[in-house]
């Protein structure tokens, strides 16, 4: 070979060379663009599945959360329908109490004998219902509240029958101070307490 | 060989060189040309799949919730049978309680 053969063949090699490093440059600065693109697109993916992640935990908690409200309402309702059935029988307990006169009659002597020990006054006025009115001994109740009190206690019983189940009102002759203990008062006033003790007994452990 | 023919080959090969560098000049512009459709289609193509996972993790949620809501109201309304039932046992009771508490004596 001659020593312009070798001169050109070494010109053209080097062109080779030279055209391989720039067509291999371009390539690895395509594949570091590429893989710091894919680096960048999976964290934008990872953002999405987190995101979806969050969203299908608080579904699944809603649903639970869901349900876990609409059984409570549920149990609610339901012990709220026990307890009324409770008070409403226990209201005709009360009832069947009242017209059992053995039991009621010396009930109803005490009601008014705390009242009027309460009132603490020497004339009272005591209001009843109609059918108390009638059948209490009258006489008799002032009689024994006096020797109880050990005091004379002067008891005006009121002509004008009072809406009540049961009980008595006791009051001041001028009407100013009143103790009522008729039975609805009772059942009224102590309503919240009575649930919770029946609560207590229903649905305690 | 003459020299003006020697001075014609060395010219040629450099032309000949100068055309290969050329050649790869082009070749690496169309390589740095393709490279933004390329990431934009990579892109694309990780956030379908992204997008489609999430759609299932959503989905997969939804059931469970369902399975596992499912197994707490069955539970819960066992539960609750189970307390009526007992409460039911004891209406007597709570109802002498709330006589004896109104009345203030043993009914």
């Amino acid at each position: 070979m001659s020593e312009t053969s070798r001169f050109t063949e070494d010109i053209l090699s080097a062109a080779k060379q030279k055209a391989q490093v720039i067509v291999n440059e371009a390539e690895a600065e395509t594949e570091r663009a590429l893989e710091e693109a894919k680096a960048h697109s999976a964290k934008e993916a990872e953002d999405i599945a987190s995101s979806a992640r969050a969203e299908a935990e608080g579904v699944k908690r809603r649903q639970i959360s869901e349900i876990r409200h609409k059984l409570k309402i549920q149990e609610q309702l339901e012990k709220s329908k026990i307890l009324n059935e409770v008070l409403e029988q226990a209201r005709k307990r009360i009832m069947d109490v009242v017209k059992d006169e053995g039991k009621y009659t010396p009930y109803l002597a005490d009601l008014i004998e705390n009242g009027v020990r309460e009132i603490g006054l020497g004339t009272v006025v005591v209001h009843l219902n109609g059918t108390d009115l009638k059948r209490i001994d009258k006489a008799k109740v002032e009689r024994d509240i006096g020797k109880k009190l050990d005091r004379t206690v002067k008891i005006e019983w009121s002509k004008e029958p009072i809406e009540t189940a049961g009980g008595a009102v006791i009051s001041s002759t001028d009407g100013r101070t009143r103790i009522m203990s008729t039975l609805d008062q009772r059942l009224d006033a102590l309503e919240s307490k009575l649930l919770v003790e029946a609560g207590k007994i229903l649905f305690g452990q | 060989m003459s020299g003006i023919e020697t001075v014609k080959i060395i010219v040629d090969a450099e032309k000949e060189a100068a055309k290969i560098l050329e050649v790869a000049q082009n070749r690496a512009s169309e390589i740095r040309k393709r490279l933004d459709s390329m990431i934009q289609e990579q892109r694309e193509d990780m956030l379908r799949t992204a997008r489609k996972e999430a759609t299932a993790l959503v989905e997969e949620g939804e059931q469970k919730g369902k399975v596992e809501a499912a197994a707490y109201e069955k539970e819960a309304e066992n539960d609750t049978r189970q307390i009526l039932s007992r409460a039911s046992t004891r209406k007597d009771q709570a109802v002498t309680k709330v006589v004896e508490t109104v009345l203030g004596l043993n009914a």
